[in-house]
Order: C-alpha cells, then structure tokens, then sequence
C-alpha cells in the first residue's frame, strides 16, 4: 500500500470544494456534510467487521494457505470462494480495499479479485426490493449475467497475467 | 501467537491510518453528491433511444453515488418515465460497479494497473451486460 500522501491531497481538495460551495449555498452545504456523517455512521460498522476479519487473517492465516484457496492453483474452489465471497459481502466497495490488497499482496490471483469485486453487484440484501421495482424475470435474469460477467473478467485478467509471464 | 497478534494488530492499525484521510475524503464527496444531484435531474436526460440511453446509464450510474437500493428506486422511476431497460439496466450495473468518486482511493490502495483494469472491464461490462439481460428479456417475453 502506498503512503496517505494521495489522501491527504484528495482530502484538502475536498475541503476546498466544501468551502467554496460553502460561500455560495451554506444551507446546502450543511445538508451535505449530514448527509457525509450519516455515511460514516452507516460504514463504521462495516469498517470494523472488516479491519477484524483482516486482523484474523494476517494472524491465523498464511500466505501458503492464501495462494492455495485464492492463488494459481486454487481452481474451482477459488472461483467459488471469490463469487460467492463477492455476492455476500456487505457495504460499500472501498471498505472492502484494503483487506482486499492484503490478499493480493498474500499471493491471491488477481483474477479471482476482480471476479469477487464485480460479484459485489448482487446485494442479496436489496434483492426483494429489486423484484419489486424489476419483476422476478429481471432480477433473475440480472443475477445469471452478473455472475457470468464476474466469471469472465477474472478469466479475461488471468489470460492476461499468464501472457505477461509467459514473455 | 502473542507477539504475532500484536504485530497484526499494529499493522491493521497502521493500515486504517493510511487509508483515513481518503476514506473521509470519499465520504465527503459523498455527501456533496447527495445533496447537489437530484434524482430529477438523472430524469431529464434519458430519451428512449437504446444506445443513448445505456450511454447515459453508464455514464450516471459512473458519478453516482450512494446505496444500491437508491439506483433501484432511480432506476424504477427512469422506467416509468420511458428510458428503455437498456439504459436503466446499465444505469444500475454501473451504479454499482464503477464509482468515479472513488477512483482516487482505488488507484492509490491497488496501483494504476489494476485499478485501470478493472474498472475499464467494469466499464465494457456494464455495455455488455445490460444489452445482453436486455435481450434475454425481449426474447423471454
């Protein structure tokens, strides 16, 4: 992971933002910065569930395992362990970043990443509410191609890093 | 296991102090974006045309920002008011799945590479998809 100095700098810009939105609509500003601290509530949770379970892994589970379920040889069972990881993982994708870097940085595949990363796109959560806006048809349709397309784009980047090795 | 325990606990430490000043950076567009953009707004600019429409999608679902369920109940509306389900379709996919606002956290956490990859495949993937769950629907209708 590299250094906050990225962070501060996007954290300065959008204070910047802040204030000079601030000079023109303050009551909206305000409205904003609610809106902001109601975010951080809801994640804050979520932020914690995931720093433990990163906590857990570092101390109870190594590297050798990590390549083994989620690395070159992982097979089936990776991919199931990263789809169905993806579809039932909760709150927002950033939360979930750095524990996911932890994992590359372990020896897990980065296909098998970016097929967990886009199965995020189901939410078990909201899906009766998705039935109720869609019908069940859509909603069911919508799962298949989700999952499909989470499958293909991990395929797609370890075709790629195979290429890259194999130069 | 101790001294394993403790270390791991430190560099989880070490890791959430890093990433913080991003994190409520994000947070706060977050909350700018909530405020400033209306669903009324994502409304008047869909027109019924299929590839408009899913450019549109991609293209808002990109900047939005917020719970899935919100591009739900957006999306829902964008229905009734005669966006195709294509453009809605891809409205929600990328929703979820890409997040401009983001951006600048994923690159610095995952490096340039990855980050440029998954969300250039994220991006195709929202086209393909929601033409290929538009389509399957047609034919299942």
């Amino acid at each position: 992971m590299k250094n906050n100095k990225s962070g501060l700098i996007m954290l300065g810009i959008v204070i910047v933002l802040y204030v000079v939105l601030f000079s023109v609509k303050p009551d909206k500003v305000f409205d904003a910065l609610g809106e902001s601290l109601g975010v951080l509530k809801m994640i804050i949770p979520i932020l914690l569930i995931v720093f433990f379970l990163m906590a857990l892994l570092n101390t109870f589970i190594d590297e050798k395992a990590i390549s083994k379920h989620l690395g070159e040889q992982s097979g089936l069972k990776g991919w199931l362990l990263s789809l169905v990881g993806g579809i039932l993982s909760h709150g927002p994708g950033y939360v979930w970043y750095p524990l996911i870097q932890n994992l590359r940085e372990q020896g897990a595949r980065d296909g098998l990443v970016i097929a967990f990363i886009y199965a995020r796109a189901i939410k078990i959560p909201w899906l009766p509410l998705m039935v109720t806006y869609f019908g069940m048809t859509f909603t069911l349709v919508y799962t298949f191609y989700v999952v499909l397309g989470a499958y293909l784009q991990g395929m797609i980047v370890n075709m790629f890093d195979n290429k890259e090795k194999n130069l | 296991m101790q001294t394993k325990l403790k270390s791991t606990f430190k560099n989880t430490f070490k890791t959430l102090y890093m990433i913080a000043p991003m994190l409520l950076a994000v947070i706060g567009l977050i909350g700018l974006f909530k405020t400033f953009i209306t669903p009324e707004m994502l409304h008047t600019l869909f027109n019924g045309s299929v590839l408009h429409d899913m450019l549109v999608g991609i293209g808002l679902g990109g900047v939005s920002v917020g719970q899935p369920f919100l591009s739900y109940i957006i999306g829902g509306e964008l229905l009734d008011e005669g966006a195709s389900f294509y453009g809605v379709t891809a409205f929600i996919l990328a929703f979820v799945t890409l997040g401009v606002v983001q951006l600048p956290m994923e690159f610095s956490i995952f490096g340039f590479r990855f980050a440029f990859l998954r969300n250039l495949l994220s991006l195709l993937f929202s086209f393909f998809l929601s033409w290929a769950i538009s389509f399957t629907l047609g034919v299942l209708s």
